[in-house]
């Protein structure tokens, strides 16, 4: 009998009515199994009073589950659960006005990159490289998935779970800025190839074509390199390389993490012993050597 | 909108042309690339007389009389190879300095592994680089020597000169960075910002891999495009291919440079620019150029790419020595060493600078393998602006510097230049 004021919402009443169907379904499932495993009666005889194995992690099983949907029946959990599933929607709203926001900046760029399409090719303009999809990929993945490898890891494999994720991470952003990267890198082969054809467009207009290609080959090699000069001083690409370099660091030192967790499982010097190692001999001989010069002099 | 002309037919006519050339071009290609090519190195013969870890130290075979009373010890950077200076016979400064009579010595600084990571400007300039003084100082039975750095080996050989005045009698500097605060080279925007400690801190040394393709973006249209449209362009051309793989198996055959000369070179040079300034510290030691007293020669490049003009210039105004001279060639930052028409020159001047402040040699080399063979090099000494006292300092470009007798017997030697 369920105690009205233990179970305002009639939870145990529902949980017990579940249980016990549920509960004479595994019985009869257990049962039909041991009967088709059972072997022939003359063997066992002496050892049918004990109840078999499945049978008995069954009904514990029951047990305490039922033990527990009493637990979860209390005013205070029930409570407890409603708070929390009122809060949900809130979250959810949170998270896809997060994802909405990121998903309208990337459609925002992508029209503001398409309606600069066909525009007329400044030479040796680069003004519009920070407005560039790859950055924004980086930064919403910055801001948004993130967040996801840095969740705090428990027990007793937590630090090698952190490497784990901290190398996955490093990885994509390393994939990330070397999009980037080569998306800057791509710059002066569009720019070169818009500014040729202008010219030829030029050439073509006055009748001054050459059908040499290779003078056509020479103007664009030309353009192109003025292109790259022009682009490698600007501060973008300077940040661009620094930020590369910088990935490409992090990364190496993420992976040489793991594969220190991995070596130390078999018989070879890791890096960093084999570097502590290498400071050691250094120091040493310094030491020596500045023995031995004392000594000369003396 | 006028009617565009466009010559369809002269055009079709001349790619019919050119497929006819690439089919006969890809039939001469094939035999040349699968004959026998001459591709290596670095063939002028030469002594290990000095080993210490990674680092050896050569002694050419004299090809001639010795001509100068002092040894000349070459330092090459340490990104790279000492080699470009010795490409082929024929082609090599080491051949031009023999010939000239130099008593010549030249550092390989070896391939760097990890455990050099912890080698810094103190190792390599007051460990190394004084050991394989006072050896040459030694074996020569001399008080000084003449040294020349290239690039970052210049870098080394002026602190060395600074710390060691006593030791060193003429110094030669060649494409040698010492002024850091310039924006034309861009090397010197790019290591601006750059998280050097993260850097060396995770790869230990820099990795030759990632220092090449950092020099490949210096100018990706000729490095990585024109450079082998010209190769596919003479493929046919046996010649042209050996001198072309033989450049490139020395573009590619880098060292990993030692972190912590990364680091100091990074943040000391680059990001300091502690060396003119006097505030550079080596060894506990603080650098004053002041202390530079000896003759300097600085030679760079105007269109170098890497270390310009602006980067070199400098020194000989932050020195304390009264004879300097600054001499810039219309060319880059390898094409003073390797391209024919400057070895014809840049060698010989070297040579002729030395002379007329070295003198005649007192002494006659220890051993001659080969039978003295008259100089490829006849040089002739510049006209000496020196006066009788205070300082001697020149600006010199290249029309004034070279007044170099041909050499009259280069093509009995069967010299390409």
């Amino acid at each position: 009998m369920e105690n009205k004021d233990q179970d305002p919402f009639g939870m145990m009443a529902m949980v017990n009515a579940w249980l016990k169907p549920m509960g004479e379904l595994w019985e009869d499932m257990a049962k039909r199994s041991d009967s088709a495993r059972k072997p022939p009666e003359s063997q066992t005889k002496n050892s049918g009073k004990a109840p078999p194995n499945v049978q008995a992690s069954l009904v514990a099983a029951l047990k305490n589950c039922q033990a527990m949907a009493s637990a979860m029946a209390t005013p205070e959990s029930v409570n407890a659960i409603l708070k929390g599933s009122g809060e949900m929607p809130e979250v959810l709203l949170k998270l896809f006005q997060s994802y909405l926001g990121s998903y309208m900046q990337v459609q925002q760029n992508l029209i503001n990159s398409i309606g600069r399409l066909g525009a007329s090719v400044e030479a040796y303009r680069f003004e519009d490289i920070d407005e560039n999809l790859c950055r924004l990929w980086t930064d919403i993945y910055e801001g948004e998935f993130r967040r996801y490898f840095q969740i705090p890891q428990l027990g007793l494999l937590r630090s090698y779970q952190e490497k784990a994720n901290q190398l996955a991470d490093q990885y994509n952003l390393l994939q990330a800025q070397l999009a980037e990267f080569l998306r800057m890198l791509s710059l002066p082969f569009s720019h070169a190839m818009q500014v040729m054809q202008e010219k030829l467009g030029e050439l073509a207009e006055k009748g001054e074509l050459s059908d040499d290609t290779h003078e056509y080959y020479n103007l664009w090699i030309k353009v192109l390199e003025g292109h790259f000069m022009t682009l490698f001083q600007t501060p973008e690409y300077v940040e661009a390389l620094n930020r590369t370099v910088n990935a490409l660091a992090d990364f190496t030192a993420a992976r040489d993490a793991v594969a220190e967790d991995l070596l130390s499982l078999v018989p070879v010097a890791r890096k960093s012993e084999v570097d502590d190692m290498a400071r050691e001999i250094f120091e040493l001989k310094k030491r020596l050597k500045k023995i031995e010069k004392d000594n000369n002099r003396g | 909108m006028s009617q565009v002309k466009i010559p369809v037919d002269l055009i079709l006519s001349k790619m019919a042309d050119n497929a006819e050339k690439v089919q006969s071009r890809a039939h001469k290609a094939s035999e040349v690339l699968l004959g026998e090519l001459d591709t290596d190195l670095a063939k002028t013969p030469y002594d290990v007389v000095y080993r210490e870890d990674r680092v050896q130290l050569k002694h050419y075979r004299p090809r001639t009389k010795i001509r100068y009373r002092t040894p000349l010890l070459v330092v090459y950077a340490l990104i790279n190879r000492e080699t470009m200076l010795d490409l082929q016979p024929g082609r090599s400064v080491v051949e031009r300095f023999l010939d000239a009579g130099i008593d010549l010595y030249m550092i390989d600084w070896g391939y760097p592994t990890r455990k050099d990571r912890f080698l810094g400007f103190d190792e390599h300039i007051n460990g190394y680089m004084d050991d394989i003084v006072d050896l040459i100082r030694e074996r020569n039975e001399t008080d000084k020597i003449n040294l020349m750095g290239i690039c970052m080996g210049g870098t080394f050989s002026v602190i060395y000169s600074a710390l060691h005045p006593e030791k060193i009698k003429n110094l030669v500097t060649t494409v040698t960075p010492t002024n850091f605060d310039t924006k034309k080279g861009l090397l010197h925007v790019w290591m601006e910002h750059i998280d050097v400690d993260r850097v060396v801190d995770t790869f230990g040394n820099l990795p030759a891999d990632m220092m090449n393709f950092g020099f490949l973006l210096l100018n990706p249209a000729r490095l990585m495009i024109d450079k082998y449209v010209g190769f596919m362009e003479n493929i046919d051309n046996k010649q042209f291919v050996e001198n072309f793989v033989r450049m490139d198996k020395w573009i590619f055959d880098s060292p990993d440079l030692p972190g912590e000369v990364f680091r100091q070179f990074v943040k000391d040079c680059y990001q300091g620019n502690k060396l003119l300034k006097n505030q550079l510290e080596v060894g506990g030691q603080r650098v004053d150029l002041n202390r530079l007293t000896m003759p300097l020669l600085n030679i760079y490049g105007k269109y170098d790419h890497l270390v310009p003009p602006e980067a070199c210039e400098k020194l000989i105004d932050h020195v304390g020595s009264k004879d300097t001279e600054n001499l810039c060639l219309n060319t880059g930052h390898i094409g003073i060493y390797v391209s024919s028409k400057y070895q014809e020159a840049f060698a010989p001047k070297i040579a002729s600078w030395l002379k007329a402040r070295d003198g005649m040699p007192e002494r006659k080399p220890r051993s001659i393998k080969t039978a003295a063979t008259s100089s490829a090099a006849v040089v002739q000494p510049i006209s000496s602006k020196k006066k009788a006292s205070g300082k001697r300092s020149r600006n010199t470009t290249e029309e004034d510097a070279f007044q170099v007798e041909p050499a009259s017997d280069a093509k009995a030697m069967g010299n390409a230049r």
